[in-house]
């Protein structure tokens, strides 16, 4: 594997929520992001999975230092980027990008579409009026847009046709890291499918390093080259997509996989998770899946499991595969 | 084809809807049964009019801005179209009961969920306030809620998105309902609580001999969940079957570019093939076949007249080069004489 280009150590996000409880004010924290470590390669596409609320989407605004992390080291190309300040940070965005989930709210309405993709290399004092126009034209084209739309506003646009708008706009400055964060969440099945193949085609085209944030599991097989599976905040299993699919070891991940309706009439076993996920505001002790593990025993409760290597680039957190230890160090 | 008398007839609805450049319709010329006790899926991408299906059907639509123009939705010998709002509100709810994604659409959240379903069985079934809550408390036991004691007396927003859809299931089966209309009831949830609701449709519906309209885009809930399924394209049925049938070998190119866009799970996928363009929206709608503008398949007969659904045993579909047609398909036999299936 090549130098990673993104690197994390025991991230950890809090957020602080302040409560009125009758006359006192009650601060209470949400731990969104617990300790998570990955590296993503450059040209490598890390698929992160997870449900509503696990932490997937904290985690990638850390990674483009969109938030401060409240401990934890960053690494962006070997340089550790977790307390620069948003004036030293600023020439680092230009190698950074993202696509939001919700093509309808990340457009401005009142900008044209050249407006919109041209607006980060106008920010970046990148090039002149005509360059940019020129840019532009190429970007939309790259997309699969029109240069003719380049005047036109987002209302006049589709679901998709947004989406490809703001892909347009995240590759502007030719970032060599592209955080997707639920891409196609909001588009049609029809549509969803060539947004994905315009990503999956430009990561390879341009090398770009990409963490593929999704819920959805078959999206995220299709894109990635490694997938990580997030239980509230922290990373139950990490490996490369073709095993972790293949042969997924913690019950979480099985029980995931498992639950996802497939489009192949027939029964099949199920695996049924009881109860609804935890609170991230009170997360259980120990592994953060006991209450709800169909293989939960004795030392889940108390022991928290470590990230440990199974297989070559297959890591997973769970008692089952690594022996109990009483006390945690480093795997 | 079934000799059993279907418990829903709809026949020829079209719906059609207010926009920029006037009234446009919705739902076109919709025809299917519903058989006792079966579970049919409807399935269709965003605007497609399956919604609006199933609000036409229990006079739901939102009005002024919809209305429904011709069509017959016949349900124990009665036309619901035709039904005075006094007596169709004793169908809706009691008879035929509708879920739908966002719990909070049925919920009140100024009202106890206890209340909520103690409200509707007195006013349907006339039970006393204590035999309603009693009533209630089983029916909360019924769909899964741990410890309903305490449940009973939750506001909706105490509860997780999963228990909220429960609750509403719990309202809707208060009454004993022979059909349900359940309108994306799983889109809203993570993929585990998914798992849990559709667990419990499931064997309510057998449990209960339910027919069950599920409403979906999701051609995976479907392919687990319903015997037979409707595809909608652009406000028409393009597609119907039994489910094994329309997986295993669609004869419409729409359902055939859907089921090949789908990014499985379960399945190494070299490349995706999307079907190009766009989903119409209302208005938009050309002469001929509706997704001819896409299809890849489409020559110029296709764009003359908008094909009928052509019919044989179980199977129907809406292309003239379907095999159904008469016409020679992709690898299929001569077809037999198919007449097609129009009022």
């Amino acid at each position: 594997m090549t130098a990673p280009l993104v690197e994390v150590e025991g991230l950890e996000k809090r957020f602080e929520l302040r409560r009125a409880a009758g006359l006192r004010r009650v601060r209470r924290e949400l731990q969104a992001v617990a300790g998570v470590s990955f590296a993503i390669a450059r040209g490598e596409t890390l698929g992160l999975v997870g449900e509503s609320g696990c932490g997937k989407s904290t985690t990638g605004r850390l990674l483009l230092r969109l938030l401060a992390p409240s401990s934890g080291v960053i690494r962006f190309d070997g340089r550790e980027i977790q307390h620069l300040s948003e004036r030293e940070l600023r020439p680092l965005r230009r190698r950074m990008g993202i696509v939001f989930q919700d093509p309808w709210s990340a457009l401005d309405p009142r900008m044209t579409i050249e407006e919109i993709v041209t607006e980060p290399l106008v920010v970046h004092g990148v090039g002149d009026r005509a360059s940019r126009r020129r840019r532009a034209a190429a970007l939309l084209e790259r997309v699969g847009l029109a240069r003719i739309h380049a005047d036109r506003y987002p209302h006049e646009f589709s679901g998709g046709q947004r989406q490809r708008i703001g892909i347009a706009r995240a590759l502007a400055l030719e970032p060599e890291f592209l955080v997707c964060d639920e891409p196609v969440s909001a588009l049609d099945v029809s549509i969803r499918a060539q947004i994905l193949n315009l990503l999956l085609d430009l990561q390879r085209e341009l090398g770009l390093c990409c963490l593929f944030i999704s819920h959805d599991l078959g999206v995220v097989r299709y894109v990635s080259d490694r997938v990580a599976v997030m239980y509230l905040g922290k990373i139950v299993e990490i490996a490369p997509t073709a095993r972790l699919y293949g042969r997924p070891l913690h019950p979480y991940t099985q029980a995931l996989l498992s639950a996802v309706p497939i489009p192949r009439p027939g029964r099949r076993p199920r695996i049924l998770l009881e109860g609804d996920p935890p609170s991230p505001l009170a997360p259980p002790p120990g592994c953060r899946f006991h209450t709800r593990c169909p293989r939960a025993f004795a030392p889940c409760a108390h022991i928290e499991p470590e990230l440990v290597e199974v297989a070559p680039g297959h890591r997973v957190a769970c008692h089952l595969h690594t022996p109990a230890r009483a006390t945690g160090g480093a795997a | 084809m079934r000799t059993e008398t279907p418990i829903l007839a709809v026949r020829g609805l079209t719906t059609e809807l207010a926009t920029e450049i006037g009234w446009c319709r919705v739902v076109d010329d919709v025809s299917f049964v519903l058989y006792p006790g079966e579970v049919l899926g409807l399935v269709g991408e965003s605007g497609c009019g399956k919604t609006m299906t199933a609000l036409s059907i229990l006079g739901l639509v939102p009005q002024p801005q919809a209305r429904v123009t011709a069509g017959e939705v016949l349900f124990e010998g009665r036309d619901l179209l035709r039904l005075p709002e006094r007596e169709l509100r004793r169908v809706r709810g009691k008879e035929i009961a509708m879920i739908f994604q966002e719990p909070m659409t049925s919920l009140n959240p100024v009202f106890t969920v206890g209340d909520q379903i103690a409200e509707t069985l007195r006013v349907h079934e006339g039970l006393s306030r204590r035999a309603a809550r009693a009533r209630a408390l089983e029916l909360l036991r019924l769909v899964g809620i741990p410890a309903p004691e305490e449940r009973l007396d939750c506001y909706p927003h105490e509860l997780s998105g999963g228990m909220r859809q429960r609750v509403t299931i719990a309202m809707a089966l208060s009454c004993s309902p022979k059909v349900l209309l359940a309108d994306e009831p799983t889109t809203a949830l993570d993929v585990t609580i998914q798992a849990q609701i559709l667990d419990l449709l499931e064997r309510l519906q057998a449990e209960l001999g339910l027919a069950v309209i599920l409403i979906t885009h999701d051609l995976g809930v479907v392919a687990e969940f319903a015997r037979r399924v409707l595809v909608m394209y652009a406000g028409r049925i393009v597609e119907e079957g039994p489910v094994a049938d329309i997986f295993a070998e669609p004869l419409h190119p729409y359902t055939q570019g859907l089921l090949a866009s789908l990014p499985d799970p379960r399945a190494e996928i070299v490349r995706l093939e999307p079907i190009p363009g766009n989903v119409p929206v209302p208005g938009e709608i050309r002469r001929g076949c509706r997704f001819a503008p896409r299809c890849r398949f489409a020559r110029s007969g296709c764009r003359d007249a908008d094909p009928p659904l052509f019919r044989r045993d179980a199977r129907a579909v809406a292309c003239i080069r379907s095999p159904l047609a008469g016409a020679p398909g992709p690898g299929a036999e001569a077809a037999e004489a198919t007449a097609p299936v129009m009022p």
